[in-house]
C-alpha cells in the first residue's frame, strides 16, 4: 500500500509534467478511491509536478504553451481532490496571501496568470483581481484579506505610473510597512522598482516565486 | 538642428556599398510619439491617414532619423478581420475582443481586403502621402504584423498558446488566414512604392520554443518574405523579447535585417549571425529612452555601437522596439546626436590604420 501510494503520487506529478489532463483526473480519482489523503496528493503529486514544470520553464525546456497545459492538468486534478480535503488541515495551515493583478489601463494578463499559477502551486493563497485594476483596489483587497504581498504587473509603459501610485497611496495611508510590493512586466526593471520604492522586481514567473519566499521570510 | 551631409537614402546607399558615410544609420523607432510632434491625441490617428502622414513627416523632419515606419499599433490586420480594438483617448490602442473566441468559429473569418477593411486603407493612405512628401530622401516603410502574432489577435493570445499544444492544425489554419491578409497588405504597400516592415511580437522566444517557432511561425514568415523579395524589396524583421535561439531561423526565413529587443544581446547576435544578416538594435525603449536621461542615452548608444559597428553585414543603431509615446524629445535628439558624434566608425578605423 505504501509503495502503491508513493507510486500513485509520483504518477500524478508526472501527469502534470507531461501535460496530461485526463491522466491527472484519472489518477486523482484512484487516489480518492484508495483513501489517500487529498492534501498529501495535492502537495506531493500536483504541486510537485508544477514545481518540476516551473523549473523546466526556467531552464527553457518548457515555454508558455507547455506551462499552461501543465497548469490545466494540475487544476483538473485539483478539482477532483479539493472536495476531499479535510477541513482541519485547511485551518491548521494558514497560507500566506498574495493579492495579484494587472494595473489599471492594461489588459495583458498572460504574464500575471503564469506568476499566479506558480505562486499558487508553491503554497501561497492567491487573490487574483484580474486585469485593468485601480491602485486603490489593490490596497483595499490587501487590507481586507490581510495579504502579505501585493504583486502588480504591467506590459505597457503608459501604465507604469500606476505601479508607483500603489506605493504612493500606501505611504499616504501610512500602511506602506504592512505590505511587500512586488512588480513585474516588460517595461519595468530593477531600476524602476528602486525608483518607485517597490520591494522587489521579478524578471519572470519563476523568479517571482523565489522573491515571494524572500519577502515572506521563507514562509510558504 | 545639426547639419547633415547626406540624406537617409544617400547614407544607406553609401553604407550598403561600404563607402564613406557621414554617420551610421540610426532609427529611433517612432510610432505614436509622432502625435506629440504635431500636438495631437493618439486616438486622432484612428481612421485618419492624412494625420498619420502629417505626424510622421513632421517627426522625421524634427529628428532626421533614417527610416520612417508608418505604425500606430499591431492590431490593424486583426481589426480588418473582425477583432475589436479599443482606442484610448491619448494612448496606444489595444486589443479589446479577438475576432473569434472559439476555434469552431474559424469559418466566419475571411482574409482582409486592405483597400476596404478596418483602418488598413487609411494606413495605406498615410504611407502614400508620406512617400510623396519625403520619399525621395528617406525610406518609407509600412508595418505589417507577422502571421503568428496576428493569429494570436484573432483568437486571443492565451487561446492561441494553448492551441499550439492541443490543436496544431487550428494554429496553422489561423496562421494561413493571417498570411493571406499579410500578403494582400504587403502587395498593397509595395504597389504604393513603400517597403513592408515586419513585426512579429508573439513569435518570441519569451513565449514559444524554437521548435514551435519553426513549426508555426517560420513557414509563414518565409512565404511572406519570399513574396516581398519577389517584388524587389528588402525585409526588416522585428521580434520582441528573447530571440537568441531564433536568429538563425529568422535569417533562414529570408530577413535582410533583424531588429532585436533590448533583452537580447547585440554582441552575441553579431558573433552568431552578423555574417548572415544586418543587425538593428537594441537601446532599451522603456528604461533608457523613456525613463533615462540624455546622458543614459549617449552611454547606451556608445555601448551598442561598440558591440556591433563592425558586424559583417552592417549595423543600424536603433531602439530595441517601438518607442513609448511619451519618450522625451531630448532623448531622441540625444540618440541622434550621439550617432552623429561617432560618425563613420568603420571607415575612420580604416583610415587610421592606413595612416599608421
Amino acid at each position: 500500500m505504501a509503495n502503491n501510494k508513493e507510486e500513485l503520487l509520483k504518477q500524478l506529478a508526472d501527469a502534470v509534467v507531461d501535460m496530461d489532463e485526463e491522466k491527472a483526473v484519472e489518477l486523482s480519482q484512484i487516489i480518492v478511491a484508495e483513501g489517500i489523503d487529498a492534501y498529501e496528493a495535492i502537495e506531493k503529486g500536483l504541486s510537485a509536478g508544477m514545481e518540476v514544470a516551473g523549473r523546466l520553464f526556467e531552464e527553457e525546456e518548457y515555454f508558455i504553451p507547455e506551462l499552461l497545459m501543465c497548469s490545466d492538468a494540475m487544476y483538473a486534478g485539483l478539482s477532483v481532490l479539493k472536495p476531499h480535503l479535510k477541513a482541519k488541515e485547511g485551518a491548521a495551515e494558514e497560507k500566506v496571501k498574495i493579492v495579484i493583478g494587472v494595473i489599471e489601463g492594461d489588459t495583458h494578463d498572460i504574464g500575471k496568470n503564469l506568476v499566479k499559477i506558480l505562486l499558487e502551486t508553491s503554497g501561497y493563497e492567491i487573490i487574483d483581481l484580474g486585469r485593468d485594476i485601480s491602485p486603490q483596489k489593490f490596497i483595499d483587497t490587501a487590507k481586507e484579506q490581510d495579504a502579505k504581498i501585493i504583486a502588480i504587473s504591467t506590459l505597457m509603459t503608459t501604465t507604469m505610473d500606476g505601479l508607483a501610485e500603489v506605493i504612493r497611496l500606501l505611504q499616504q495611508q501610512d500602511i506602506r510597512e504592512q505590505f511587500k510590493v512586488m512588480i513585474g512586466g516588460a517595461p519595468v526593471s530593477q531600476a524602476f522598482a528602486d525608483k518607485i520604492g517597490a520591494d522587489s522586481y521579478a524578471v519572470n514567473a519563476a523568479t517571482a516565486v523565489r522573491l515571494a519566499r524572500q519577502l515572506t521570510g521563507g514562509a510558504a | 538642428m545639426a547639419f547633415e551631409a547626406m540624406t537617409p537614402l544617400e547614407r544607406m546607399a553609401a553604407y550598403n556599398k561600404g563607402a564613406v558615410i557621414d554617420r551610421l544609420p540610426c532609427v529611433p523607432i517612432v510610432g505614436n510619439t509622432a502625435a506629440r510632434v504635431i500636438g495631437v491625441k493618439v486616438s486622432e490617428f484612428q481612421g485618419n491617414g492624412k494625420l498619420i502622414a502629417k505626424a510622421q513627416i513632421a517627426a522625421y523632419r524634427r529628428f532626421r532619423y533614417d527610416v520612417i515606419r508608418i505604425f500606430t499599433d499591431l492590431y490593424g490586420q486583426a481589426e480588418a478581420m473582425g477583432a475589436k480594438v479599443y482606442y484610448p483617448a491619448d494612448e496606444t490602442a489595444y486589443l479589446d475582443v479577438p475576432a473569434i473566441s472559439n476555434i469552431a468559429d474559424i469559418r466566419s473569418l475571411q482574409p482582409a481586403d486592405p483597400y476596404k477593411d478596418g483602418n488598413l486603407p487609411q494606413h495605406l493612405e498615410a504611407m502614400k502621402l508620406t512617400l510623396e512628401a519625403v520619399g525621395k530622401e528617406v525610406p518609407v516603410t509600412g508595418a505589417i504584423t507577422g502571421p503568428f502574432t496576428n493569429a494570436a489577435f484573432l483568437i486571443g493570445t492565451e487561446n492561441l498558446v494553448r492551441l499550439v499544444g492541443r490543436n496544431p492544425q487550428a494554429v496553422h489554419d489561423l496562421c494561413e488566414l493571417s498570411l493571406e491578409t499579410a500578403l494582400r497588405y504587403a502587395k498593397a504597400i509595395v504597389d504604393i512604392g513603400c517597403t513592408p516592415s515586419l513585426t512579429d511580437a508573439m513569435s518570441s522566444g519569451t513565449i514559444i520554443s524554437p521548435k514551435q517557432f519553426q513549426e508555426f511561425s517560420y513557414p509563414y514568415l518565409k512565404r511572406l518574405i519570399h513574396y516581398i523579395h519577389s517584388r524587389g524589396k528588402t525585409v526588416t524583421l522585428h521580434i520582441c523579447g528573447k530571440t537568441d535561439k531564433l536568429w538563425d531561423l529568422m535569417v533562414d526565413a529570408g530577413a535582410d535585417s533583424i531588429s532585436i529587443d533590448n533583452v537580447a544581446n547585440l554582441l552575441e547576435a553579431k558573433v552568431k549571425v552578423g555574417h548572415r544578416v544586418r543587425l538593428m538594435g537594441n537601446i532599451a525603449p522603456s528604461e533608457v529612452m523613456l525613463q533615462g536621461t540624455p546622458h543614459d542615452v549617449r552611454v547606451a548608444v556608445n555601448q551598442c555601437v561598440q558591440q556591433a559597428y563592425d558586424s559583417p553585414k552592417g549595423y543600424i543603431v536603433a531602439s530595441g522596439c517601438s518607442l513609448p509615446t511619451e519618450t522625451p524629445f531630448v532623448n531622441i535628439d540625444a540618440m541622434m546626436d550621439a550617432v552623429r558624434k561617432i560618425g563613420d566608425p568603420v571607415n575612420s578605423e580604416k583610415s587610421k590604420k592606413r595612416a599608421v
